[in-house]
């Protein structure tokens, strides 16, 4: 005889990609799982984020996670059906066009080395142009990672959130969580919608996830809030092939199917949560849009027409949070700095495992949440 | 070291104009930017290139050149104008952010003026993307600037404008084929009503019956029409609609004049964050002000037709009130002046909600009856692409955007907004007000990435 296993009901917090792809493994596997969302799913950082799905220049801490999220990016029809159309995978290219950028990319080789780590290849210049013929300034050479791309972000949160749906998992919209306190090792919900109870939470709030946790009773985590800025171009014929980043600048271009170019790279604005909304200061996107022009001329004299914000929490080391809390049966996932898109599918992976109590693959030690 | 001033006023049109002009009497130091080559706004449009030649534009009357004794006072002020110059940002702390000749440049002001006018409202029939088909607005601008028109046209919508429009085409000797009027015979109660008050302005009133009798007495005319569709392959060839008696009517036309009333321009003042409230009666977003224009941001007014539609001579009276007021809060002081002024006002504004409740457009007119009619133009979506995106379980336009990516193209919403709205709106069963608008953010004027790149912390001088 078959005993059943035990049925945790657990609810995640956040309906970003992070607590989308938690709620996707965790149906998966057989567990009853609700997301609740204080907007609708991918409505902040997840879903309006340049989309940059980028294994190249990450933390060595984060490396392994990288490319284990990578590797199910490669296989996302699997997971998401016919969302994954809206991963584009090309290429990375991060370039350094002045001394400090190449000191900083021949360190960053060195260290590449030592910690074994094969991923990122460095292309000496005349590789870098003939990889990108319309680039018209000349460079020190760059980082190249094959099989990097980007995504239409909020598509690929849905993916995940319908693919949990499809398991069974609840999705529960405009629902703000008031409180949460843990009676009787049982998890209770205040919320907008009245009152839940779970097993487990998964903490995926992003920018409103260290705040929840603190007022829940846990330490409080030194997160901040503040909104990344992107721009977006009209359409232009196609000249860039891959998502390009410079070595010391905050930048990342890529040109998108439509034929625009987004300019982002994570130059922040103010972000009020109360207010849920994400301020946009153009002046401070000077420094990109030089660089834009410099890099390449094409772009120049496309016209800017849209520019936006999303909010997002960021730590002081810019690692993430990703572990048990100090309360039973609570699990944070937040404070992806601006780089978690590209991490959502092995993150999901990973908090599932903790919720399972089974041991994640890879190592997350440098993402505790008391490590502050 | 940015450039400092009392006073930035964002737009040269009556409004813009008469508040420079006071302006100039408190000594304020006061920057001017408009987007055009030269004053006048759209209804003063090219006055002061139109004013040697007046004797070959009879077709414009006296209200228009009106606007000259305004903007000859206006050029004549000490104050600075920089004409060809596009506001993309406002920022709460009053920076105003702006490219000129190919340039990005910022000043600090201590009180902003909002004077951006009015827009046409969206009229969204089938066939209005076809080339050939152009608003009546538009229509009248080549004819203020160019003396340019078209024989043969058709003028299809209703609301003064169109009337007006009508009329100088007449007097200008282009031939009308023919005037299809979408206004209800049938006069709503409130209009009956608020026919009394706009009696205080009978001149104004007469002018317009005048204007409508000549206009049914000499043209090929149709009113009460439903259904208005532009067919043709590569260009507008030909206008459907259904006549008052139940008729199916076609009439062939390569140029097609469509309008459906103004509405304030606000990209502007929502992406500046200011407070905006829904306004049943003109069916549009006004930016809540006081009565003298302040916003819900100290030291930003709104004034003129961005305000709400009032007309060109309200806007004369709005932009002085307006300066009047930062002249007393400089010293702390009411006068009654000011007061006075807003009074006075009132008189100009008599008329307004007779034409209002007369030209609102009816619902059917809001969202086009035909699912193949283009809705988002930057993006091509069809009213069936529309809905089927809100079928997805869309709660309002910002969500609509990324579903189906309406609203994202150059004209940020302008010529989409409204007609989503309503659309959301009806399949909810809520109101519009409730549904809410796009979230607007700058720049509310595309600029390219090399212009971006060129403004600098130092700036100060720009091109006169």
């Amino acid at each position: 005889m078959m005993i059943p296993r035990r049925r945790n009901k657990v609810i995640v917090i956040g309906g970003g990609i992070h607590g989308c792809a938690t709620a996707y493994f965790l149906a998966k596997r057989g567990q009853i799982v609700s997301i609740i969302e204080r907007d609708h799913i991918a409505r902040h950082a997840s879903g309006v984020n340049a989309g940059g799905v980028r294994s190249l220049g990450r933390d060595l801490a984060e490396i392994p996670l990288s490319l284990a999220s990578m590797d199910i990016w490669n296989n996302l029809h699997d997971e998401i059906g016919s969302y994954a159309k809206a991963f584009h995978p090309s290429f990375y290219l991060k370039v350094a066009i002045d001394e400090e950028g190449y000191a900083f990319g021949s360190a960053r080789a060195e260290e590449l080395e030592r910690a074994g780590y094969n991923h990122e290849i460095w292309l000496e210049s005349s590789d870098v142009q003939s990889r990108l013929p319309k680039l018209t300034t000349p460079t020190y050479g760059g980082f190249l990672v094959e099989g990097d791309g980007w995504a239409i972000p909020w598509q690929i949160v849905r993916g995940f959130a319908q693919g949990a749906r499809q398991h069974g998992a609840e999705i529960i919209e405009q629902c703000n969580v008031f409180s949460l306190e843990l009676k009787q090792n049982c998890w209770r919900l205040k919320t907008e919608k009245g009152f839940f109870e779970a097993d487990y939470i998964v903490n995926c709030a992003g920018a409103w996830a260290a705040e929840l946790a603190f007022q829940s009773g846990e330490p409080r985590m030194p997160l901040a809030a503040y909104a990344p800025m992107l721009a977006v171009t009209e359409r232009k014929p196609p000249i860039l092939p891959a998502v390009i980043g410079v070595l010391g600048h905050t930048l990342s271009l890529k040109q998108i199917d439509t034929g625009q170019f987004v300019i982002g790279g994570g130059v922040r604005a103010a972000a009020n949560l109360g207010e849920n909304s994400g301020e946009v200061v153009l002046p401070e996107l000077v420094k990109s849009m030089r660089l834009v022009a410099k890099l390449f001329s094409d772009i120049a004299y496309a016209q800017i027409i849209r520019c936006w914000s999303g909010i997002e929490g960021y730590m002081p080391d810019n690692l993430p949070i990703i572990g048990h809390g100090k309360q039973p049966g609570l699990i944070h996932g937040f404070g992806f700095s601006a780089h978690g898109f590209q991490l959502g599918p092995a993150v999901g992976k990973a908090l599932a495992d903790l919720v399972m109590d089974q041991q994640p693959r890879i190592p997350l030690d440098a993402f505790r949440p008391d490590r502050f | 070291m940015k450039k400092d001033f009392d006073l930035v006023i964002i737009g040269a049109g009556p409004a813009g104009m008469s508040a420079a002009i006071q302006a100039s009497k408190f000594d304020m130091k006061t920057l001017v930017l408009d987007d055009q080559l030269a004053v006048g706004g759209q209804v003063y449009r090219h006055i002061m290139q139109n004013s040697n030649k007046k004797k070959d534009l009879s077709f414009l009357d006296g209200d228009y050149w009106s606007g000259h004794n305004l903007a000859d006072k206006f050029l004549c002020s000490s104050i600075q104008f920089l004409p060809e110059s596009r506001v993309w940002q406002i920022t709460k702390n009053k920076e105003v952010f702006f490219t000129q000749k190919g340039k990005a440049h910022c000043v600090q002001a201590k009180s902003i003026l909002i004077a951006t006018g009015a827009m046409e409202r969206p009229m969204p029939v089938k066939g209005w993307t076809l080339p050939g088909v152009m608003t009546v607005g538009g229509a009248q601008i080549l004819l203020k600037t160019a003396c340019s028109g078209a024989d043969g046209a058709v003028f299809a919508g209703s609301g003064p404008l169109f009337y007006l429009t009508i009329q100088q085409y007449l007097r200008a000797g282009f031939e009308i084929k023919a005037v299809i009027d979408t206004r209800p015979k049938k006069m709503s109660l409130v209009a009956y009503i608020w026919a009394f008050p706009s009696l205080l302005q009978l001149r104004l009133l007469l002018k317009g019956i005048r204007w409508h009798s000549e206009i049914r007495k000499k043209l090929f005319y149709f009113s009460d029409v439903k259904s208005v569709r532009i067919i043709g392959k590569d260009v507008a060839e030909s206008l459907c609609f259904t006549d008052a008696e139940g008729r199916e009517q076609r009439i062939s036309a390569n140029h097609i004049f469509i309008h459906q009333g103004v509405i304030p321009n606000i990209n502007l003042t929502m992406a500046t964050e200011l407070k905006h409230r829904w306004c049943r009666r003109q069916l549009c977003w006004k930016p809540k002000i006081d009565m003298f224009g302040e916003s819900s941001i100290e030291g930003i007014f709104v004034v003129g037709d961005s305000m709400g539609i009032w007309g060109a001579e309200a806007a004369v009276f709005s932009g002085k009130i307006a300066i009047q007021r930062i002249a007393e809060k400089a010293k702390r002081s009411v006068a009654i002046k000011t007061l006075i002024s807003c009074l006075y006002r009132w008189r100009q504004l008599a008329i307004r909600p007779f034409l209002d409740y007369l030209f609102k457009p009816p619902e059917d007119w809001l969202v086009p009856e035909d699912d193949t009619a283009i809705i988002c133009r930057c993006e091509s979506l069809s009213k069936t692409d529309i809905s089927n995106a809100i079928k997805l379980g869309v709660s309002g336009p910002n969500q609509l955007k990324s579903f189906c990516r309406a609203g994202m193209g150059r004209c940020q919403g302008r010529l989409c907004g409204l007609t989503i709205q309503k659309m959301i709106a009806n399949h909810h069963g809520q109101s519009e007000e409730k549904i809410g608008y796009y979230r607007l953010r700058p720049p509310i004027r595309p600029l390219t990435v090399f212009e971006l790149a060129t403004l600098s912390n130092d700036d100060s001088t720009a091109e006169k």
